[in-house]
């Protein structure tokens, strides 16, 4: 039998980044509105793909991170009703998911600095969801595990790599991959994210960037809409580099060589400290390591 | 004894979950069931003295439990209500539990050596010696992982007069399991050959950098093995790879394993029983006391900053990238890692680079123990909502809506009768099931991303 | 290597395609044509075929310009190749994606309405029309709707069951009854009452889901007798398939016919209406989850999330069977192939015989059947076994089966009285390369052909003895 999937979506909603994606200096210029209502589409693509599929979306927005549509939720009272012209669960969908947004924007206020969009916060509570963490919190239960939905997690990101959050997301990835959750990313807009390559790469999933920011929807339906199990047979694009740098623990700036101290780990607490150097290997011959490690001393 | 002392101790053996229950603070070491007995015994001098390990080891020591006096029956006489309180407490206790002080190294490699031959079919340990050894290595592989998360292991069987590779070296315990999942791929057959197996192993491991430990673990249950050279080229080998061999044996003690452990550092152990199997088994989980304490001493003697390691973090090259020699073994390949201090490519992390002696390991290796760098703050436990009247309806991590009545009448100590945890960061309430998951699989908090 | 086998595991299920898809492959293009104006047709037609199929249309769903069929074959890796025919194939043959050596490019029909579907708008009224909301009388529950198409269906099929064994039941209508007969599950014999056929008793065993697209099917084989216009029956179906459960459905902006069908829809349990001429109804689970595959039909068990939908039979290696359930249709289920022991309130104990089995496999019932049918109700308990059922049990009932096979006869012709054995030899040699040899003897020089072997072994042995002479 055919296994209905679990879909996760996870929006990276920096408004600076997404204002700065629409500017016609872009080659691809790709407006929020645009990127709204192609994502739609998707999300009842995948929800018209099987009567089973079921669907969450996170966003992440400055400094917050909020569930904004959940099929396992009741449907809000104030929904239009249904129309004879189109499937009622796409309307739902469409209306809560818009709504929500709007809203969280409209409670964002002017402010004079926005802070970081709160990526983790997103991925952890798309981890915690009951679809996902019910492999956690019945691994025994009578019930029989193929009839849990298979899940997994698209990232749609638009924000450069946060050094800060490098612990956390390391954190979320590898609880992913403990529960068997892919986590797929495409990078709408702004640089190559090191962190969530990573996280693509060792959950499975793909990372792509998208080059031709007009035909997102259709990146989206070629390489996201198809459920794990179909992967095996269609070449659905994976990234072709992966960078396996880390973030260094004093400046939180992202390293490829560090030092790493040995005298934490043998002592009683289990203590890792990444010294940062300078990028290039000539300036690692000459810069001094720091006398005190500062995390176990 | 602390039963005598203690009203609702139970005496049960140390397998059972049920112990973490309603015992005082003596044995805070014993977070997971599994990691009991054998680790206790190290550390019974530091512990003073009431290490329930010690006290009964084996079942038949222990005196007759009346398990059914812990239940209470509710007013309908259902024991669903009793039963889901209990499972929940025990899981906050363990929450509460201070993080236990454990030495780990950083990077293990371990390769187990499984004995697949005829005698592994005796039934002197129920079900039989073959089905225990499975069901132990999984706890096992589990467990090792736990503790010493940057290390990697690989599988070899002995059957047939041969090693057969199994399972390949790797950081996930989930290869690793499954590579012993099926049962009947490893159905016993023919001698064991402690040679070709140890050379097998030795073989798989030679890449690896120096820093690293390299060990065998043998699990034997045969009382010959059929080698065809000398066996003794084979232990030099190892001794000058520092490579530490390790013995369980099932069945009784043989020259030559005993030789084996000796002359590598490693442990030599005959499995008395069932219980006494597990516990040389999990003696060898944690990193040798030995070896930690000369690292400490000596590291407390010289300046700190010389046990800094460089390391490299390197770049995956994909399938598709266009084919070069390696600099390991000088082969054509597509696919690789770069050094990011030579560009060179390796085709295997962790390593060492060989051109310029870099040790190169991927950040996610590293990154795997940062959990218990920073682990998330224990949630409070909210009693009333009297303090805070604008708290959140729903749990903050999975939406679902809060019970507004408490649950359960009496409070006892770390239980919420809301159901509702707080984060003492972010003052975000959750709730228990999200609570447990968040700091026993996540490690991060949704709420404040930390 | 394990990686391997649960790979062909996982591939194995887009093989089986869904009963209705060949009924379509069958009709006429400019049927498919006329059902692909409505997009909730093409929206239901969407779920019923395979992932492969339902990614392929995705991705030429967006695209305005055909595809070259080699820029679409590169995205498929090697060991799916065959399986790409496949969906390429099924979706040709449903005229969704029109054959083509060139480039690919969806029906415009199929791809306009599926839009549509997809993005909402247009005014097909496809997706049935609400209605209003009537303050005098409350809807109906969720759970009345359950309980109405569960008295329906297993009206039908308790109805079936007890046929075989003379008590008589409540009737089902007419118009069910009629449909029974016909699909040769029932059988009239000089005008005595219905009898099941072995048709029936293998329909019984069935998944819900199974029996009622049979059902359907069968019902529209018989729309197409009664000069009933396909393409709206279909349709309406389609639209069912996509109604909300729990809302009311106006009748309004349906045809003629499909007026008349919500009458037979009704006898089977899949719409509800006050009464016959009312202007609203619901469609209930049984219409809902028409297009899902999944076995969630609560209808089948009761009540929905029940520990009944988990399954109820404990199967032990002894032969015995624990069935948990006080349904009368689900013990009269189990009748057909076990020995009543016991009954109690909610539990049926019963043995596994051979006189059980056999009398089962006498009624038309095979063993994969019964062993089928005993792993999808399995009791929960059971699933932590692995194999679920007893291997000596599942061994013994096709045993069983095989007891029934052991003499097989076929229809041929006998060769013998051969001159010499070289002719004897050269004859049988060209029966072997036509592989139509069923029994040889050298010594007494004679072989058995089949039937459709003879003309050409009597040709051949013609033309020698004619060359001979």
């Amino acid at each position: 039998m055919e296994k209905a999937s679990h879909l996760s979506v996870i929006l990276d909603l920096s408004p600076t980044q997404w204002h700065l994606s629409a500017q016609s200096s872009n080659q691809y210029p790709l407006s929020i509105h645009s990127f709204l209502s192609q994502l739609l589409a998707f999300l009842n693509a995948h929800i018209a793909s099987k009567h089973e599929n079921t669907l969450a979306v996170f966003g992440a927005f400055p400094g917050k991170s909020v569930m904004l549509y959940s099929s396992t939720d009741p449907v809000a009272d104030d929904v239009p009703p249904a129309d004879a012209n189109s499937y009622s669960s796409f309307k739902v969908v469409d209306f809560t998911i818009v709504r929500s947004i709007m809203n969280e924007f409209d409670a964002l206020g002017n402010l004079d600095e926005e802070p970081p969009c709160a990526l983790v916060g997103a991925l952890t509570k798309a981890l915690c969801c009951k679809s996902i963490s019910a492999h956690f919190h019945s691994p025994n239960a009578v019930e029989d595990p193929a009839v849990l939905p298979d899940p997994r997690i698209l990232i749609l990101s638009v924000s450069p790599d946060l050094s800060t959050s490098y612990i956390p997301i390391m954190n979320s990835i590898f609880s992913a991959q403990k529960l068997k959750v892919t986590i797929d990313v495409c990078k709408v807009y702004g640089p190559d994210a090191v962190f969530l390559q990573q996280a693509a790469h060792l959950t499975g999933g793909s990372y792509i960037f998208l080059e031709r920011r007009d035909a997102l929807l259709q990146y989206l339906t070629m390489s996201f809409l198809s459920p794990p199990a179909l992967r095996q047979v269609l070449a659905v694009p994976k990234q072709d580099k992966i960078d396996f740098r880390a973030a260094c623990f004093c400046h939180k700036n992202i390293v490829d060589v560090g030092f790493v101290c040995s005298v934490c780990l043998s002592s009683n607490h289990i203590l890792f400290y990444v010294v940062k150097l300078w990028f290039t290997y000539m300036c690692t011959v000459f810069c001094q390591p720091v006398p005190v490690c500062s995390t176990c001393r | 004894m602390p039963s005598q002392r203690d009203g609702n101790y139970m005496n049960v053996d140390s397998d059972s979950d049920i112990s973490l229950l309603g015992d005082g603070d003596g044995d805070y070491h014993l977070r997971g069931k599994n990691k009991g007995k054998g680790k206790a015994v190290d550390k019974k001098k530091k512990d003073k003295g009431k290490s329930k390990a010690k006290d009964q080891a084996y079942t038949w020591e222990a005196s007759y439990t009346r398990s059914w006096d812990t239940v209470q029956e509710d007013e309908a006489g259902s024991l669903q209500g009793a039963v889901e309180d209990w499972i929940a407490r025990g899981r906050r206790r363990r929450l509460l539990a201070p993080a236990a002080a454990i030495r780990r190294t950083i990077i293990r490699h371990l390769i187990l050596l499984l004995d697949l031959s005829t005698s592994m079919m005796d039934r002197d340990m129920r079900p039989t010696r073959f089905d225990l050894t499975l069901e132990y290595a999984r706890e096992f592989i589990t467990e090792w992982f736990d503790q010493n998360p940057l290390g990697q292991i690989g599988v070899v069987g002995m059957r047939a007069g041969i090693g057969e590779r199994i399972g390949e070296m790797s950081g996930n315990p989930q290869d690793v399991l499954k590579s012993i999942a099926d049962r009947h791929r490893l159905e016993p057959t023919g001698e064991p050959s402690l040679q070709n197996a140890v050379d097998m192993a030795r073989s798989s491991m030679s890449h690896l950098p120096t820093h690293s430990s390299r060990e065998i673990l043998v699990i034997f249950g045969s009382l010959t093995t059929c080698d065809p050279g000398n066996i003794h080229d084979t232990l030099d080998a190892c001794v000058k790879n520092k490579i530490r061999i390790s013995v369980v044996a099932l069945a009784a003690e043989m020259k030559i394993c005993r030789e084996l452990c000796d002359k590598t550092g490693g442990q030599f152990g005959v499995a008395l029983n069932e219980g006494h199997f597990k516990d040389l088994l999990f003696e060898l989980v944690p990193p040798p006391a030995q070896r930690a304490m000369t690292r400490a001493a000596g590291s407390g003697a010289t300046n700190p900053a010389a046990d800094l390691m460089m390391m490299g973090f390197p770049t995956r090259l994909p399938d598709t990238s266009p084919a070069s020699l390696c600099v390991c073994h000088s082969e054509m390949k597509s696919e690789g890692f770069l050094c990011p201090r030579c560009m060179a490519k390796v085709c295997d992390v962790p390593t060492d680079c060989d051109i310029c002696g870099l040790m190169i390991v991927s950040s996610p290796h590293l990154a795997r123990s940062y959990h218990h760098l920073f682990p998330v703050k224990p949630y409070d436990a909210i009693g009333s909502l009297a303090d805070t009247p604008d708290a959140g309806l729903a749990c903050h991590a999975c939406a679902r809506i809060f019970p507004t009545t408490a649950l359960t009448s009496t409070s006892t100590e770390g239980m919420s009768p809301l159901n509702r945890y707080r984060c003492p960061e972010c003052h975000n309430d959750f709730c228990g099931d999200c609570d447990v998951f968040v700091h026993d699989v996540v490690h991060c908090c949704p709420g404040c991303g930390k | 290597m394990p990686s391997l086998t649960t790979q062909s595991e996982t591939l194995t299920p887009e093989s089986i395609p869904h009963t209705l898809l060949p009924f379509l492959q069958s009709q006429s293009q400019n049927t498919l044509t006329r059902l692909y104006q409505r997009p909730s047709s093409c929206f239901s037609i969407f779920r019923l075929t395979g992932p492969l199929e339902r990614q392929i249309i995705m991705n030429l769903l967006w695209l305005e310009s055909a595809i070259p069929i080699a820029t679409m074959s590169a995205w498929v890796i090697r060991e799916g190749k065959k399986l790409y025919d496949a969906a390429l194939t099924t979706l040709a043959n449903l005229h969704i994606l029109p054959q083509s050596n060139v480039k690919l490019a969806l029906n415009p029909t199929f791809k306009a309405s599926f839009r549509q579907a997809i993005t909402g708008g247009g005014n097909s009224s496809s997706f049935g029309v609400p209605a209003e909301k009537d303050d005098k009388r409350s809807t109906n529950t969720v759970e009345t709707l359950d309980a109405y198409a569960l008295e329906r269906w297993e009206t039908i099929l308790h109805y079936m069951v007890s046929s075989g064994q003379g008590s008589l039941p409540t009737k089902p209508s007419q118009g069910v009854l009629y449909l029974l007969q016909r699909s040769g599950l029932m059988t009239q014999n000089h005008g005595s009452a219905l009898q099941i056929t072995s048709a029936g008793f293998q329909f019984l065993l069935h998944t819900p889901h199974d029996q009622l697209w049979d059902l359907l099917l069968q019902y529209l084989h018989m729309a197409e007798e009664r000069q009933m216009d396909l393409v709206e029956v279909l349709s309406f179906l389609f639209m069912l398939s996509t109604m909300d459960l729990g809302r009311e459905y106006s009748t309004e902006g349906l045809s003629e016919t499909q007026k008349a069908m919500l009458e037979d829809l009704r006898d089977y349990g899949l719409v509800w209406q006050r009464k016959a001429t009312s202007k609203r109804f619901s469609p209930t689970r049984l219409a809902t989850t028409l297009t899902s595959s999944c076995p969630p039909l609560p209808t089948s068990t009761g009540t929905s999330g029940g520990p009944q939908s988990q399954g109820f039979i404990v199967l032990e290696t002894n032969y015995r069977i624990y069935a948990y359930t006080d349904k009368p249709l689900q013990t009269a289920v189990l009748n057909l192939f076990i020995t009543m022991k016991y009954r109690f309130p909610n539990l049926v104990v019963g043995m596994l015989t051979r006189e059980s089995v056999k009398k089962a496999l006498s009624n038309g019932i095979s063993a994969e059947q019964i062993i089928s049918y005993l792993t999808t109700h399995a009791h929960p308990q059971m699933r932590k076994n692995n194999p679920l059922l007893p291997v000596t049990v599942q061994d013994q009932i096709r045993l069983w089966e095989l007891e029934r096979n052991r003499l097989k006869s076929e229809e041929g012709y006998l060769y013998k009285d051969f001159g010499s054995h070289a002719d004897y030899e050269y004859v049988l040699n060209y029966a072997k390369q036509l592989d139509v040899v069923l029994w040889e003897n050298t010594s007494r020089r004679c072989f058995f052909g089949s039937l459709d072997g003879h003309t050409n072994i009597r040709g051949f042995i013609e033309r020698r003895t004619n060359g001979a002479v």
